[in-house]
């Protein structure tokens, strides 16, 4: 089964961070951003199985900082936008909520990634289904 | 009075020092500006922005600098058409601001300066860049010889053109390919690029010629101590070949 893990930081991501006051900055009404890396697995187990062996792999996670969240399907959660550079690559996964736990719609995501997230000459974005 | 160049700085830069002391010995009247001073800039001639890693390279190298409230002057300002240089990370921020090549809406990227190729590491090595366009299309570059070749140091992991064949065109057609990368005789070919840069660029321009972006760092071999043959002999603080791009620069704005 096809599944993908978002690995984020459990401490603060300034990233984020400058991201959400950047997109603020560009008008568009966002409450909080979460910033993943997205890792894509063609082939993986259950859940459970799937997220204990990411947390084994020193390459991808560092319990000090990170968090791991399975995903049910791999495709990205609502309010999120996958960045690829390469299809190689692991994407960044950039999720956007207008309010605490409420995701952004489709309009703003996508204008969150055409305005700041994604540069179209090199990446691509992904949305939800 | 001379004009006023003002050289950004934005959290994350890093080679403001250089290029003040550069256009200063170039004859410029240049002055570090702050980003929590960017309401300044309205009032400088000209801009010059550094190389460093603005902002962390958050998102993307260049992309949230591009939206800094310092930008909307040097926008502003490229629009009324004053001088604007970038070199290096300043040449990134200038891509990701829609300044160079210019082609489309302010801060809508068609191309970007992006991971080294074939492997993507930092590339820190000497280079000649070489003067593709007339002189006179840029005022940036109209003091320049027909075919200047300029010594400097390429030092990125993100220094690749990349764009679409449509926007690779639209550079050519355009005569926006204002340096590319060459051998010290001056001759171009597939293996001058240390990076695998598309069509060989090094430096573009915007459409009316105020806007230039430029990769390698010619203000890193702008004194004799700077340059590879420094031991050949000579004052180790005579000017090297890199000070002729930014004397150009200097010449324009006394135009």
């Amino acid at each position: 089964m096809r599944r993908a893990v978002a690995i984020n930081l459990k401490i603060p991501d300034n990233a984020a961070y400058t991201a959400l006051v950047t997109l603020r900055r560009l008008g568009i009404d966002v409450a909080r951003v979460e910033r993943s890396e997205i890792v894509r697995f063609a082939d993986a187990p259950d859940a459970v199985v799937l997220a204990a062996e990411v947390e084994r792999d020193e390459s991808l996670y560092n319990p000090n900082k990170h968090r791991v969240t399975v995903l049910d399907a791999d495709v990205p959660r609502p309010g999120e936008v996958w960045i690829v550079q390469d299809d190689a690559d692991r994407p960044v996964g950039w999720r956007l909520y207008r309010a605490p736990g409420i995701p952004v719609e489709r309009a703003v995501l996508a204008q969150a990634a055409e305005r700041l997230l994604c540069n179209p000459a090199i990446e691509r974005a992904i949305y939800p289904k | 009075m001379s004009a006023r160049i003002a050289v950004l700085v934005f959290p994350g830069t890093n080679s403001e020092d250089e290029t003040v002391r550069l256009l200063g010995d170039c004859g410029g009247n240049a002055h570090l500006v702050h980003w929590s001073r960017a309401q300044t800039l309205a009032s400088y001639d000209a801009y010059v922005l550094p190389g460093g890693f603005a902002y962390e390279d958050r998102i993307r190298a260049g992309a949230i600098a591009a939206h800094d409230a310092m930008m909307d002057h040097v926008i502003a300002g490229a629009q009324a058409g004053k001088l604007v240089l970038g070199v290096c990370n300043g040449a990134q921020i200038l891509l990701e601001a829609g300044l160079v090549p210019g082609t489309a809406p302010i801060r809508r990227p068609t191309a970007a300066f992006t991971r080294n190729g074939p492997v993507p590491h930092f590339v820190c090595t000497h280079v000649h860049v070489k003067l593709t366009i007339e002189p006179a299309r840029s005022a940036l570059t109209a003091a320049l010889e027909h075919g200047a070749l300029i010594p400097a140091w390429t030092a990125n992991g993100e220094g690749r053109l990349a764009a679409s064949d449509e926007h690779l065109r639209e550079l050519e057609r355009g005569d926006h390919i204002a340096f590319v990368y060459a051998h010290e005789d001056g001759s171009i070919d597939d293996t001058a690029s240390p990076n695998q840069s598309a069509l060989g660029v090094a430096g573009l321009c915007n459409r009316e010629g105020n806007v230039l972006a430029l990769m390698p760092h010619p203000e890193r071999d702008a004194w004799t101590f700077n340059h590879p043959d420094r031991r050949r002999g000579g004052a180790m603080l005579a000017p090297s070949g890199g000070a002729v791009f930014f004397r150009s620069f200097v010449e324009a704005l006394s135009r």
